[in-house]
């Protein structure tokens, strides 16, 4: 069995040399100061109307119904392929295509696919397929009224779900456990979408949600008119409706990433880590996620205060404005494991059943090449996407205050603003790996 | 932010300047820490660095494991020699290197590897299911 921090993998990252780690705190704060003081005095980003439109031909082709689903259906056959390898492939972690697959080449595959095509996930999604072909026999959803009312809450309790089952659930690796999960998630979400519509999957299935939320940051998105547009990602990012839950579910995100990078450093692997005890992984998971929404509230609500804005629809406001950090943390954590132990999907995919003499692609000889990208190379990448997620927060959070509150005065984002330079200096913490 | 207030922004400055010394302060000290806490893993004395390479000694009684347990740092390209001595049949495994081998009750293991992967890597027993250590190739 592997107990490796994230589902599967060969290896984990060198801690970050000290040099880098200083020079990405100074980097994140000069850069925070140049863009909040110097450059940014009147909001600059367009709304959610702004935006250069695609030709109405292209939009019409890739709005068409029947496009997606033909891919919803591509996509369902894969994963019941995918399905059936972890039930009845080779038992063995190793030589099982099915971990892989939905742990490196879905999960991690997920972000940069989203964020160079957009909501990508929301239009292949299998579970749409699955639940339009159910439909015949249950025409009626009858908690369709009640799904607004749920906001985005249910996609942060299934990606705590899956999270949990990705970095601290017993037997996270084996095929078997992928396949048990796969069905079941896919049963749940399916009679939740017969009881409260299909727009459920765009609350409730945490997957397409995560892509969705990713795709704010992609030069691609819907305008107020319907007209699909290529536009600033930052303009993407700040026009995110504050739906109740989209704070919950991009805190889950963080903490739990957060709880990845803790659970890599020596402190935790000889400490409360060391029995690789569920209870203490659930635990620190929880404890993660419990510290990032701490302090998230907490700098979201000083600086409401501040301004003289009302508490409830704080953290809402300004979650969108965290989507940056989330992803640099996810980038810092993932790029190796993509590149590395990514690699074993394409191997694996050669021979799927683990058959004597199969090898479709001529890939099944192929052995894993952990020298593709130097230490040196990962390192950087890591600070790289940790500054970069905090610089464009800081400058989404700086636009969303002055849009709420032109004449605001500069101090009252002051504590949001620590908090983020908090999410940064503690990403780099763990990745220096204390 | 509002151009009428340069107390502010430069309020703002020496606040967050504030906010980083003590990090960086933090952060220059934290190497000596987490090389005493791997030190301490490796308690036994059992590490010898020599031309001759790496050699690390890992004994596992009672489904524990002492020795050069821990976070074990090694220079890349460091020829390593690791022993491991289990008080029932295992099978020890180094990730990455791939490198697997049966364990015999109360018998020395020998494996021979040069570390020429860099990265952190684990070094379990399949049996036990347990991590004896973690390779750090730097």
């Amino acid at each position: 069995m592997t107990v490796l921090a994230h589902g599967v993998g060969t290896r984990t990252d060198l801690p970050i040399p000290i040099g880098l780690a200083l020079f990405g705190a100074g980097a994140a704060i000069l850069l925070t100061f140049s863009v909040l003081l110097l450059f940014w005095r009147t909001p600059r980003l367009g709304g959610s109307g702004s935006g250069r439109p695609l030709p109405a031909g292209l939009q019409r082709a890739l709005d068409a119904p029947a496009l997606h689903r033909v891919l919803q259906a591509l996509a369902l056959a894969a994963a019941a392929f995918v399905v059936v390898v972890a039930l009845a492939g080779p038992p063995d972690t190793p030589h099982n295509l099915a971990p892989w697959v939905f742990y490196v080449t879905f999960w991690v595959g997920l972000v940069p696919v989203s964020l160079l095509l957009g909501p990508v996930w929301r239009v292949v999604n299998p579970l749409r397929a699955l639940h339009q072909a159910l439909r015949l026999a249950v025409p009626q959803a009858p908690g369709a009224e009640r799904l607004p009312s749920l906001g985005l809450w249910p996609a942060a309790g299934s990606l705590a779900i899956f999270l949990w089952l990705e970095l601290v659930c017993p037997g996270r690796s084996e095929p078997g456990t992928v396949g048990l999960f796969l069905i079941g998630y896919a049963v749940v979400q399916v009679a939740l979408a017969l009881w409260f519509g299909e727009e459920w999957f765009a609350v409730g299935d945490g997957f397409e949600v995560y892509s969705s939320l990713i795709a704010r940051l992609s030069p691609w998105g819907r305008r107020d008119d319907g007209r699909l547009a290529f536009r600033s990602p930052l303009t993407g990012a700040i026009s995110t409706p504050p739906v109740a839950g989209l704070a919950a579910v991009v805190v889950v995100l963080l903490g739990s990433t957060a709880f990845d990078g803790l659970s890599r450093t020596v402190f935790w692997q000889s400490g409360p880590g060391a029995s690789n005890d569920p209870v203490a992984g659930t635990l620190g998971m929880l404890a993660m996620i419990a510290l990032v929404a701490a302090m998230y509230l907490t700098g979201t609500w000083l600086s409401g205060r501040l301004a003289g804005q009302p508490a409830a629809e704080q953290p809402r406001r300004y979650a969108a404005t965290v989507i940056p950090i989330a992803l640099g943390y996810t980038v810092a954590h993932y790029f190796s494991l993509f590149v590395l132990d990514g690699q074993t999907t394409w191997i694996l995919a050669s021979n799927p059943f683990g058959a004597r003499g199969v090898d479709l692609f001529g890939t099944y000889r192929n052995v894993l090449d952990l020298t593709a990208v130097t230490a040196g190379t990962i390192a950087l990448v890591q600070v790289g996407a940790i500054i970069a997620g905090h610089v464009v927060g800081v400058t989404l959070a700086h636009e969303r205050a002055l849009l709420s509150a032109p004449r605001a005065r500069a101090s009252d984002q002051l504590p949001l603003v620590i908090v983020m330079v908090l999410f940064t200096f503690g990403g780099l913490g763990l990745l220096f790996g204390f | 932010m509002s151009p009428r207030s340069p107390v502010l922004a430069r309020a703002l400055v020496g606040l967050l300047l504030a906010l980083v010394v003590p990090l960086a302060g933090c952060a220059g000290t934290a190497p000596s820490a987490s090389g005493a806490s791997s030190s301490g893993g490796s308690s036994a004395g059992t590490t010898a660095s020599s031309a001759a390479g790496k050699r690390l000694e890992v004994t596992i009684a009672h489904g524990k494991a002492s020795g050069d347990t821990g976070r074990v740092p090694v220079a890349a390209g460091t020829p390593v020699t690791l022993v491991v001595t289990s008080d029932v049949a295992d099978e020890v495994h180094v990730h990455g290197y791939d490198i697997e081998k049966e364990l015999a009750p109360g018998a020395p293991t020998t494996l021979h590897f040069d570390a020429t992967l860099t990265g952190v890597f684990e070094v379990e027993l399949h049996k036990a299911g347990i991590v004896i250590l973690h390779l750090q190739v730097e």
